[in-house]
Parts: C-alpha cells; structure tokens; sequence
C-alpha cells in the first residue's frame, strides 16, 4: 500500500519542486534538473513495478460530501499500461539528456514530465470513477505548458494554436465524460470502478445506458482520438518537443481507449452494443483517413501523428466486438503503440534537431548510409507500424480485424465483416505510407548533408525500444496473459 | 405587553452584530478622534474576525441542523435561521471583507482622502446586511439585509470620485433600485400567495394543491429569480457588471466579486430552500438563464482586453455555474450552488488581491491591462504563481483542484435530474472558460522582450528617475495574496474543507 502511495508520491513532489525551484541562471541546473528527475523516474519505475507485483489495494476517504474516495488498485488491464508508463517516464529523461530543453526553465521542463507522468500513473491506478476523472485532467496543464513554451518556436502562431486546440479539446472530451460519469455514478449509487462493472447497468433501461455511453463515447473518442474528433492530434504533435510527442502518443492517447474499457464497456453492456457499430465506423474511417493522410503529407512528425490515428482505430474496432479476443487485441494494441509511437517520435524528434525540420521533401542524407542506427531503428518502427508479422504490430492489428470478422453475437455480423475488409484495406495503406518513408529517408546513397549517429542516451533508449519491438513481437503472450483473466469477466459479464 | 415579543439569543446573531456593531463604532470613534486611518482598519478587522468565530456553531452542521432566533412566542416561527450553508456563506462573506479591507489599506505614504472612516464603516454595513440576508427567514428582515447589503455598494464604487466611478455607481444604482422593485413585488406576491410573511417550506406548502394562489407563487418566484439576477450579474441583468468593476476602485471591485454575490446568493437559497419541498420538477427559467450566463459571459471575456473588466465577464459566467444547479430543486442543488460560489470567491478573491498587488508595484496602467502581464512570471514569480493557481482554480483544471471539484459538485444535481442538455451546455462552456483564463496565463508566462520593471516603467512615465526607484507592494496587499493563496492551496489539496462547511 506504501509502495502504491509513493509511486504515486515521488513524481508529484518531484515535479512540484522542479516547478517551483526558480530560475537561477546556474549553468548546472539543467544537468541537475534532469539528475533529480532521472532518479525520481527510476525509483517511480521500480515501485510501480513492486505494485504490479504485489497488487496492493488502497481506500481513502477523500470527499465524503460527494461520496468520492481515494481508490487505488492494480488488475491485469493496467498493469501493463503501468509498466509503459512508467518506463516511458525514464526514457523521455534519458533521451532529454541528448537534447536539452530550449524555450524555458529546464526544471519547468522536467517537472511538468514529471506532473504528465503523476497524472497517467493515477489515471491507470484509480478505482474511483471521479478520481479517475481527476487523473484524467492532471495532465492537461503539464502539458499544455510542454507544447507552448517547450514547442517548435518556428512558428509562434501555430504553437499557441497548438497548444490551445490540444487544451480546449481535450477539456471538452473529459467534460463531457463527466457528465456521462456522474450520470453512471447516480444511477448505480456507487462511484467505485469495479462495483459499476459488476452492477453491469442495472437499474438503467435501454435508453438511458445509450444517452449515458454516447456521452462517454464522445469524451473518451476526443481523447483517443477517435475519427472525426481527431484534428487536434496532428498540429499538438508536430509542434510538441520530443518528450512531449511520445508522453502524448505512447500514454496519453491510451488514457481514453482505457476509460472506454473501464466506463463504457464493463458497466454498460447494453448502451454499449448498441452504439458499436457505429464507434467501430468511426474506427474503420480513422484507420482509411489516417493512412490517406499519410500518403500524402510531407512532415514527417505530422505523418506519425495521423499513422497514430490510424493504429488507434485499429484499437477502436478491437473494442466494439465485445468479444473476449477483441477487448485483448485492442489492450495489446494499445501497448504496441505505445511501443512503436515512442521509439518513432524518439528517432523523428533527434532526426528534426539534426535537420532543424521534418519536411519530407528536403532531399537529406540517406539514414541507411551516414547513420545506421538511427536507420535500423527507422526500419524497425516502420515495419512495426506496417503490422509486419514477428513484430509488435502485427498482433493487435490481426486480433482485431479478426475479431471484427467474427464479432460477439449481438453485434451485425454482415456489417462487421465489411468493416473487417475495410481495415484490411487499411493494413495495406499502411505499408504504403510506411515504405515512402523508407525510401524517401532511409535508401539512396547521398552522404550529404552528414550528420551524428545517436549515441548516448539517445541510442539507448531506441535500443530498448527496439527490443521491446522484437520482444513483444515474438512472444505477445507477455501481455495478453496478464490481461486475459480480467478482460474474460468483462467480456463473460457482457455476453450475458 | 409586558412580556417580550422576540426571544433574541445574540450568540446565534454574532455574525451580524458583529460588523453592525464594528460600523458603528468605527463611526464613533471618527467622531471622536479624526484624522486616524489604521485604527479604523484594526477595529473592522477585529469586528469581522468575532463575526467569523461567531458562525463556527454553525458550520458542518448535519442536514437538519439549524441555529435560530427572534422567534416569535408561544414557540411560533423565528425570522433569524442559519443551517450548515448559511453559516457556511456567512463566515465566507466575513473573510471576504477581510480580504477586501487588506487590499484597501491605507499607505502612509499617500494623503489621505479624508473618508476612510466612511470607506470602512460602509464596508462593514455592507457586510452586515450579507450575513443577516443569510439568516432572515421572514419577508420584511430578507428584503432589508439585501437593500444594506447591496447600497453600501454604490456608494464605495461612487467615493473614488473619478468619472468612471460615477458611471459605474450609476449603473450599479439603477440596478439596484429596480431589482429592489422586483423584489418588493415578489414579497408582496409570496404574502398575496401564501398568507404568511415567512420564507419558509410550511408557508410554500399551504399552496400546494389549490390551482388560483399557485400560479402567483410561481410568479413571485420567478420575479425573485429577476431581482435576485441584478444583483448575481446573470444574463440578462448583468449590463452594470463590466461598468461597476471598471469604475471602482480595485478593493471595491473585489468587494462586489465577493461579499455582493454571497449576499445575493444567500437571499436566493433562501427562496429556493422554500420551494423544495413543492416537488417542482425543475425551474426551466434558471436553466436559461444560467446557460445564458455562462455563454455570453465566457464569449464577452474571451474579447477583454482590461483584465479588471475580464474578471467582471468572467464573474457573470462563473454566476451562470453558481445558478446552474438550482434548476433542479434540491437540497443537494442548494448544496452545490453554496460550494461553487465559495471556490468561486476564494479563486477570485486571490485574482483581484495578485491584480491589487501589481497596481502598487507596476502602475494601474499597467496592471489592469492584459497584454501588461506579459513575464509576470520572470518580474514576479511568486505573484505570477498565485495568480496561475487562482486562473486555473477559476478554468477548474488541476492544479486548481478546488474549481474542478466546485465544477463536479455543480454538475450532480443537473445530471441527476437528467437535464441533459443543460449539462452538455455546461461541458461547451467549460471549454470557453478554460479558452478566457488560459490566455491571460499564456500571457503571463510568455517571455517578455527583455524588459524588466524600471525600464519599462521609466518608458511609460518618460522619467529617469523612476529607473531606480523600486515599488513594493504594501505589506497588507501581500498578506491579503498569502492569506488568499495559502486557503486556495489548503482546499486544493482537500476541498473537503470548503465541502464540509455547508454540511455533510
């Protein structure tokens, strides 16, 4: 319980500190920045990974007036998102060792990583739907902070509309999901996650469970984001520095196909199943709009921010099956891109600094021949991201489609399969747009302008990453036996 | 008649004897020795700390609880009654004007304008008139302690002198006489209705099922939704709102923020607390105008360029959420409305104390200008932090957690009577409200072009001289911004301590 509160704990502390710590112009300071912030990453690291171990339980009394308690605990659906957060957390720190923040204080910098990483952290940790939506919007201001003073300076326009789109939607998602919360809460008497799953929307007729999801389903697409809510995604991601783009794409983007999970899914069935179809378009349109989008554009940062489009309406369908290999595909495919986004925007934010711009049609030095770690690394995340088999890629994307094809028995079967070739389609747009970025960037043979290899820290984190792509890849089962037992009730729980 | 018409316990009426009492002495003692100015602070400050401690019997008080006097004999109706939210609104309205008089502190340096006795003892009257309001349970006592809440008012505003000030306490005048006039149509309508000059459930109750007096009852409520409207600056009786800010001097402004909309707030409890048990289903009219509120506020907001008039707009859109959940009649919705004008107040309060803070140091011109903000954060970090902290509490975005946990409890009550697109009007407009604070925040933390303090001021003023002169704030200023940000910090970390007080 201890070791739940202090994970909690050290990166709230940790980042307030930094925040607070003024700006001495200490030449040292960013070194020590990212120091504290390093060992606060490490030891937040290990003790969410002593929590997912132990699986403590912690039950507070917060706001008795509102019936809202500090409810924490660990299942096998956050576990795995636990451990990418928190490995995460020290990859954005180790990477930042390689490229210093420029535009503000670096201990703002460091602490609102820190803030992002506290709010992802209890999001994933909370048992409690109103603190749940709490977590939700602890990261809003870190990284609102993140994209407008830490962004791409190029543009000054188009970094406050950045960060302002990003704000302001996002506000509207979670606001919207409180209403849908406090309507579920109301209903069931009950804020507690578990005891809604198991209440199962007794009490709430066909109707009402269908106003209430819908009004989730929104918030939470914002979030994801969900086709056609998906427009502040591009534009926060071109602009946002590197660790913000991978805190945003590898976490942040899951915080909402999670809520589905926990909000929509298990405590409505009903409302749920009949909304489906029309979320699982939504997905379907998101995968075919992204890749076409990817065809075409030609910043690179922009292109990885509609690919996430396009891998999380892979997640999206995966959800709308309401079958027990559905709900696993999606939460693997959550993880993998979590995964593959991370190391893309790690490899395209040092590609950036080394280039001073991410446009595509700049003819640049072939990756392959002055820098092959960075090009392996680039080969590796495209391949993942194409859903080549043996990578982490491929599974979620091929459960997915495969659960569209055969869905649970009260969704339209007909339309789901049609849906299921549509985001075959997808898969193949995706290799499209996948090997135009190889072969604009990765072959050829100029050799000017040259730049570094990665090294360091830089090379490190892509190295794990890497691994973590093969790793996965070939043995998925890592994660889906840790979430199987769970996502089984909830499925059990929705067939009935 | 030889036996007493009203029992009166002054130990349940100390909030309002309180600063009564303060008021006069302050006056007194004018009289007596002239020419003092921080005795009169002191004597105020004294009077309102006693006038807090009073309500503490009050406060937490289970659903049920109630302190009352004046009852009439014979065990008849008391026409003084606090409940948990009463005391909970009184003692916010006592620390209120607390921190109003901090702001308004007299500098030894300055001349004096010669009526601070007036200044403060207006203050106190004022204040008294917002506790009594609170407790007043029958017509005569409700309309009165608004009448003193809201005049002192007018006169504050007027005081400064300035052509603006006169404007503004015009407009706040007409306002108030005929919000006044709809109020005193209302009552007239409550006792045509009822046959009782109590504010109570028993008296709304005797209406209930006979069809002739009830439509009356719902006229004289609507009409004190109308008057009440003027005074909480809702759409669409808020036009004297941006005027009155505007014009008054900075404390005053603060004054009308806060004590004003506690007062008013507290009078329409009371009427809203009558009707409840009616079953009314809910009160379409204060679902428009609450979103009304919201909208055009946030919309009116967003176009300021004058920060002072940007908390104004700010304050009627905040009013629409205070409203929000009385549309559904309840005991919970009186709960809510009551916590979110107190996370209101505090996060305001701190707004206008930082503001205040900066007009001693950076100039009115300045200060009150948004685009003068520009590196607060660098010129003045810890400022530059209370007023983030004070501007997100108000957004409701962590880490002001208080206004996000303010902005939970005002949702309950609509979502629970599934007025849902009150409630999806309320999302949209979280979002606009997010948009007004968040660019006075981007402007604070923007990098200034190099410009520190002196030079810039030496630019304005075309002197040389003030290049080395640093300006401190007064010392009161910044004890009124500690106070302020240290209770927004405190209740951030467990708004159950603001939760708490209305009652659990």
């Amino acid at each position: 319980m201890i070791l739940l509160l202090a994970a909690l704990a050290i990166p709230a502390l940790t980042g307030t500190a930094l925040i607070l710590t003024g700006r001495d112009s200490v030449r040292a300071s960013e070194a020590n920045a990212n120091l504290v912030s390093l060992v606060a990453s490490v030891a937040t690291a290990a003790l969410v990974v002593a929590t997912v171990i132990t699986r403590p339980k912690v039950d507070y009394q917060w706001l008795p007036s509102l019936g809202v308690r500090w409810q924490f605990s660990v299942d096998g659906i956050s576990a795995p998102l636990l451990i990418l957060t928190a490995a995460l957390g020290i990859a954005v720190v180790v990477h930042a060792r390689s490229y210093p923040p420029h535009g503000g204080s670096p201990t703002t910098f460091y602490g609102c990583l820190q803030l992002v990483e506290l709010g992802a952290l209890a999001t994933f940790l909370s048992r409690d739907a109103v603190v749940f939506f709490l977590s939700f919007e602890i990261v809003l201001i870190p990284m609102w902070v993140l994209i407008s003073r830490f962004g791409d300076s190029h543009d000054l326009p188009a970094r406050a509309d950045a960060s302002g789109r990003f704000v302001l939607y996002t506000v509207l998602g979670s606001t919207l999901m409180l209403v849908g919360i406090l309507a579920l809460v109301h209903s069931a008497g009950t804020a507690n996650l578990d005891a809604l799953a198991a209440a199962r929307g007794a009490g709430l007729d066909r109707s009402a469970q269908m106003v209430i999801a819908a009004l989730l389903l929104v918030g939470l697409g914002i979030k994801i984001p969900m086709w056609p809510f998906h427009t502040w995604l591009p534009p926060a991601h071109t602009i946002a520095p590197t660790a913000g783009s991978v805190l945003l794409a590898a976490i942040l983007l899951k915080m909402g196909t999670y809520g589905i999970v926990r909000l929509v899914i298990a405590p409505l069935p009903i409302g749920f199943g009949a909304l489906a179809p029309v979320f699982a378009a939504a997905g379907v349109v998101g995968i075919l709009w992204g890749g076409l989008a990817c065809l075409v554009e030609n910043d690179l940062k922009r292109l990885i921010a509609y690919s996430s489009v396009a891998h999380m309406g892979f997640v999206v369908l995966g959800l709308s099956s309401g079958t027990t290999v559905g709900l696993q595909a999606a939460l693997f495919a959550n993880i993998a891109h979590g995964v593959v986004s991370a190391l893309l925007f790690f490899l395209v934010g040092g590609l950036k600094e080394r280039w001073g711009s991410a446009d595509l049609a700049t003819a640049r030095a072939a990756l392959r021949e002055v820098s092959p770690r960075l090009g392996l690394a680039l080969v590796v995340g495209f391949a993942a991201s194409l859903g080549l088999p043996g990578l982490v890629g491929f599974w979620g994307e091929f459960l997915a489609m495969y659960s569209a094809w055969s869905p649970a028995a009260d969704r339209p079967e007909g339309f789901m399969r049609v849906l299921a070739v549509l985001a075959v389609t997808g898969t193949a747009v995706a290799a499209g747009y996948s090997l135009r970025v190889l072969r604009l960037i990765w072959s050829g043979d100029r050799t000017s302008p040259a730049h570094v290899d990665a090294h360091g820290g830089e090379w490190s984190v892509l190295a794990v990453l890497v691994a973590t792509v093969l790793v996965l890849g070939v043995a998925p089962g890592i994660v889906l036996n840790t979430t199987s037992k769970d996502v089984s009730v909830i499925t059990s729980e929705v067939s009935r | 008649m030889s036996q007493a018409v009203v029992a009166v316990n002054a130990g349940v009426l100390l909030p309002v004897l309180a600063p009564a009492i303060g008021a006069a002495v302050v006056l007194v003692v004018d009289v007596a020795a002239q020419r003092l100015r921080r005795t009169h602070y002191m004597i105020a400050l004294v009077s309102l700390v006693v006038g807090a401690v009073g309500t503490f019997a009050g406060l937490g008080m289970v659903a049920g609880g109630v302190r009352q006097t004046l009852c009439l004999p014979g065990g008849g109706q008391c026409m003084y009654a606090a409940d948990a939210v009463a005391s909970g609104l009184q003692l916010a309205a006592l620390l209120a004007a607390g921190v109003t008089l901090l702001l308004s502190w007299p500098d030894d340096k300055k001349q004096s304008s010669g009526n601070t006795a007036v200044i403060v003892s207006l203050v106190l009257a004022a204040t008294a008139g917002a506790t009594a309001v609170a407790g007043a349970r029958d017509l005569g006592s409700w309309l009165v302690a608004l009448e003193l809440a809201t005049l002192p008012t007018v006169a504050l505003v007027a005081l400064r002198g300035a052509r603006s000030a006169i404007s503004g306490a015009i407009a706040l005048l007409t306002t108030a006489l005929v919000s006044f006039g709809l109020l005193a149509l209302a009552a007239a309508l409550w006792f045509t209705a009822t046959g009782s000059g109590f504010l109570t459930p028993a008296a709304a109750l005797a209406v209930i099922d006979d069809p002739t007096r009830r439509p009356i009852l719902v006229l004289a409520v609507a009409l004190v939704v109308a008057g009440i409207g003027f005074k909480l600056s809702l759409v669409p009786f808020h036009a004297w709102t941006p005027e009155a800010y505007d014009g008054a001097p900075l404390p005053i402004a603060a004054f009308l923020a806060g004590v004003s909309k506690i007062a008013a707030l507290a009078a329409l409890l009371i009427v809203i607390r009558a009707i409840a048990p009616l079953g009314a289903p809910a009160l379409t009219t204060i679902a428009i105008v609450a979103a009304a509120s919201m909208t055009l506020g946030n919309i009116m907001a967003l176009r300021q360029d004058s920060v002072v008039r940007l908390l104004a707009w700010s304050t009627v859109a905040q009013a629409g959420w205070v409203v929000m959940p009385l549309a559904a009649v309840s005991s919970a919705a009186v709960f809510a409305s009551g916590a979110y004008l107190l996370a209101y107040v505090l996060a305001t309060l701190l707004a206008f104390a930082v503001v205040a803070a900066l007009v001693q140091t950076r100039g009115a011109a300045r200060a009150r200008d948004l685009s003068g903000y520009q590196g607060l954060v660098h010129d003045h970090p810890v400022l530059a932090a209370a007023l983030g902290l004070a501007l997100l509490s108000l957004a409701g975005l962590p880490p002001g957690v208080l206004g996000l946990v303010a902005k939970v409890t005002a949702l309950r009550p609509v979502v629970a009577s599934e007025l849902w697109l009150l409630a999806v009007i309320a999302a949209v407009n979280a979002v606009l409200g997010v948009a007004v604070y968040l660019r006075w925040l981007r402007v604070v933390m923007a990098t200034a072009d190099a410009s520190p303090d002196a030079t810039a001021e030496a630019g304005t003023d075309g002197s040389v001289a003030v290049r080395v002169r640093v300006v401190h704030a007064h010392p009161a200023t910044l004890v009124a911004v500690g106070l302020a940000a240290v209770a927004l910090v405190v209740t951030s970390m467990n708004p159950q301590l603001i939760l708490g007080l209305l009652g659990s």
